[in-house]
């Protein structure tokens, strides 16, 4: 029996068994469907279904690798033409998913090696650095500290701008852990289906800060002088002066290496000394805020540009654009196993986000490693030229090298399985 | 609920109009139009209806006269049919312009807040009206500092709905101040998004169904006073659309490069991506509006970008292509000089300061479009090359 029946046949054992546990996602008779199945690596849109019903017995007959559903509802979801399936609106998603920002734990457990050159190395890397071309084999990988940054990225989503800002009712909030590396949340309200994806856009520029104009906020030079933003003006211009207080109210080395960091902002050693020696001045002028000009020691209009663009990465949110924007996209559906992972697409309750711990979750309800076991062990070959550290259910495996073989839980083996590293014997 | 009669007259644009002309709305266009010439024979309706369409041609920032009584009702819908029958979009675009800028004009001489409020309500735009004003910010712009209050917050759904259109970048949502889903907004910018709204309500969409078009053209140029009314607007176009078309289409063919032939607007930008020096948002839109209309190959332009110091693939990929697939409209040379994107004067460009000379009109006229440039310039290079090539075949028969 090959990896992939076997994975097939686990699947379609949970759908059986947990069937009931299974959500129904809001009006699931107009939203479309699609399934990636585990005999080709092709996706099967315009489904529909008139119940949780049909679905379930899809579900239960052939265990497929991945399920989705739309974010948008139509008359005719099942319609193979995108015209005719009688758009009527779409949910807002926010798609949060560390592939696409950089975590520090990347360069640990993240692998690449390029096909051209033989080069390899560690984090996130789109080209070889030593030959530059784009022919690289990546692995990403998850730990605790990644899934962490993603629930972080939710819960600045969540209280620093849906609530306050957008004034998102809880109840209209869907949040899941995908699965694999990160979150979705989705806004499900009547006002919000109704956008259209420019103005989904606007959104999208207001949660990540993109397109953002210092100028039109305030920033400007006059006589020399440079005048700065207000914490009085609602909106990004107090969300910024806020950031910066609490940035400025750390010990200096710690700001001294937010400053140098290049990921952020990226000054040089010297900026970074003369920013530090003014910065009670300027911790103070701000917080009072009766004036606003601007004063440090080489800082001209562009290093304060530098230094706000820095501190918008620090508040905006890393979301995945398109996914908010694309009003046809497909999300995995809640309570659905990922086929990249074997863990289950698992819907979280905003207050108990905080404690939610993916890879080692306590509650039976919210945990989404459901093929847990500690007795039963399988043996499997590695295939993958390497493979990092994981931790899961608080035990460490590995890191392993191709073609050597180990014996691991029930659980470990089916992530192994899935994230196709790894083969049975 | 409903507005009154008396603000319906003034603005016949709000829904209400359906509740209390319900006898208008249930005729047919072609019965209402008989019946309107029949109500105004004095020529009063057709002289208003032409008044639209010459300021729309003639530029102007308003419609003289305009007046808030029952006739303009039936203007209004009247010039809604001619629009539709006309089914030409720049002059669709004209009229709606001129219209809604009156309009602007018209709710901002409101002295009574109570208007404002009646037609956002009947116009189902979610928003509160703050009384006594709050304070949202502070404008540092000024001289003295100035305290931002206003009595007006619109819904943020509503907000982006209105100005999504509206490029100003100081309208986009994450430079506004907005609050528990609320944006707060002064009334003049309030106001200028009720335009928006009035504009929109007058641009035709695309007529798929040009027979049934044609039919219902036909039975209304029975009616002699819509048929002269028609046939004057059409005369005055004729004369005044050399002015406003310039949606031709240059054709970009592989290995031919007719980048001498651009303006000096885009030479510019062009030259400072070249030099690896940033450019603003608004030129980056412009530019790729631009080669979009000269029908670029996207590889072509996302390549022309990788200059840019914060250039990131992904991301220019898909707006470039979200730009191509949306067909806008590249900026034309007024918007350009407002957003200091002309470069006509430090170029010192003749074409651009001087404009060209129309046979057709007998006259020296300025140049309103950076794509108009391209043609003139191609027109007069294969001028060029035809008068040389004239030139070499006489010599070769010496």
């Amino acid at each position: 029996m090959s990896d992939n029946i076997f994975l097939k046949r686990l699947f379609q054992a949970y759908y059986q068994e947990k069937q009931k546990e299974i959500p129904a996602v809001s009006s699931l008779e107009s939203r479309e469907f699609g399934f990636i199945p585990w005999e080709k690596q092709i996706m099967i849109r315009h489904i529909g279904f008139e119940s949780q019903k049909g679905l379930l017995s899809y579900l239960i007959d052939r265990g497929p690798k991945h399920v989705y559903s739309s974010g948008s509802l139509y008359l005719q979801p099942e319609a193979q033409h995108m015209e005719n399936k009688q758009y009527q609106g779409c949910d807002f998603i926010v798609d949060i998913d560390v592939d696409h920002f950089y975590t520090p734990c990347k360069n640990k457990h993240d692998f690449w090696y390029c096909n051209n050159c033989e080069a390899k190395g560690t984090g996130m890397q789109e080209k070889c650095p030593k030959c530059e071309k784009s022919k690289i084999t990546k692995l990403n990988w998850i730990c605790d500290k990644c899934l962490d940054v993603a629930k972080n990225e939710i819960k600045k989503l969540v209280y620093d701008f849906l609530i306050p800002d957008f004034g998102t009712d809880e109840k209209d909030m869907r949040i899941a852990f995908s699965g694999h590396r990160g979150y979705h949340l989705k806004v499900e309200s009547e006002e919000l289906r109704k956008l259209n994806s420019d103005e989904r856009r606007e959104i999208v520029d207001y949660l990540t800060g993109e397109n953002i104009s210092f100028e039109v906020l305030g920033l400007r030079e006059k006589s020399l002088m440079i005048h700065g933003l207000s914490k009085e003006n609602i909106g990004w211009s107090q969300k910024i002066i806020k950031k910066i207080e609490e940035i400025l109210c750390k010990p200096k080395t710690e700001i001294g290496n937010i400053l140098l960091d290049k990921n952020i902002f990226g000054f040089n050693s010297n900026l970074v000394t003369s920013f530090l020696n003014y910065k009670n001045d300027f911790l103070e002028l701000i917080s009072k805020g009766e004036i606003n000009v601007w004063a440090i020691e080489g800082f001209g209009l562009s290093n304060w540009k530098r230094f706000l663009r820095g501190i918008v990465k620090l508040i905006g949110i890393e979301l995945d654009e398109p996914v908010s924007i694309d009003i046809h996209r497909l999300i995995r559906y809640p309570g659905s196993l990922h086929g990249k992972t074997g863990f289950k697409v698992q819907e979280i309750e905003l207050n108990k986000l905080d404690d939610f711990n993916p890879l080692d979750e306590p509650d039976d309800k919210l945990d989404p490693i459901v093929f847990n076991s500690k007795n039963i062990t399988q043996k499997l070959e590695i295939v993958e030229r390497a493979l990092p550290v994981t931790k899961i259910k608080g035990s460490k495996y590995g890191p392993y090298v191709q073609g050597e073989k180990i014996e691991v839980p029930h659980h470990v083996a089916v992530f192994l399985l899935c994230k196709e590293v790894a083969k049975t014997i | 609920m409903s507005v009154s009669t008396d603000l319906l007259k003034h603005y016949p644009w709000l829904p209400s109009l359906q509740i209390y002309y319900s006898n208008i709305a249930s005729k047919d266009p072609t019965a209402f139009i008989e019946e309107a010439f029949l109500k105004y024979p004095n020529g009063e309706l057709e002289h208003r209806i032409s008044k639209i369409f010459k300021a729309a041609f003639n530029n102007l920032e308003e419609i003289k006269d305009y007046k808030a009584d029952e006739l303009n009702i039936y203007l209004y819908l009247i010039v809604k049919i001619l629009l539709y029958v006309l089914n030409n979009k720049p002059i669709s675009n004209r009229v709606a312009n001129t219209y809604s800028k009156q309009i602007y004009k018209e709710l901002i001489e409101e002295n009574d807040d109570a208007n404002l409020y009646d037609i956002c309500k009947d116009l189902k735009i979610k928003f509160d009206f703050l009384d006594p004003p709050i304070e949202y910010g502070v404008n540092l712009n000024k001289e003295k500092r100035e305290i931002l209050k206003t009595s007006f917050k619109i819904y943020f759904t509503d907000y982006l709905k209105l100005a999504a259109n509206l490029h100003d970048e100081y309208r986009k949502l994450l430079h506004n101040a907005l609050s528990e889903g609320y944006v707060y907004v002064q009334k003049k910018d309030l106001i200028r998004l009720l335009q928006e709204h009035v504009r929109r309500k007058l641009i035709v969409e695309e007529i798929k169904d040009e027979n049934n078009l044609e039919k219902f053209r036909k039975d209304l140029l029975k009616i002699r006073e819509f048929k002269e009314l028609y046939g004057n607007i059409l005369n005055n176009w004729e004369l005044k659309k050399e002015d406003f078309e310039y949606s031709f289409k240059i054709g970009y063919k592989e290995g031919s490069d007719i980048s001498n032939n651009f303006p000096p607007c885009i030479q510019d930008i062009l030259r400072r991506i070249q030099e690896g020096m940033n450019i603003v948002h608004t030129e980056r839109l412009f530019l790729v509006f631009f080669l979009h209309a000269l029908n670029y190959p996207t590889e072509n332009i996302i390549e022309i970008f990788s200059n840019l110091p914060d250039f990131d693939r992904k991301k220019t990929k898909y707006q470039v292509e979200f730009a191509k697939k949306k067909e806008y409209t590249p900026h034309s040379c007024s918007t350009l000089k407002s957003l200091n994107i002309c470069k006509a004067k430090e170029s010192k460009d003749k074409i651009c300061l001087e404009g060209y000379y129309s046979k057709k009109l007998d006259m020296q006229k300025k140049l309103s479009h950076p794509l108009f440039y391209i043609q003139l310039k191609q027109y007069r290079n294969s001028n060029k090359n035809k008068a040389n090539k004239t030139k070499i075949e006489k010599e070769n028969e010496r």
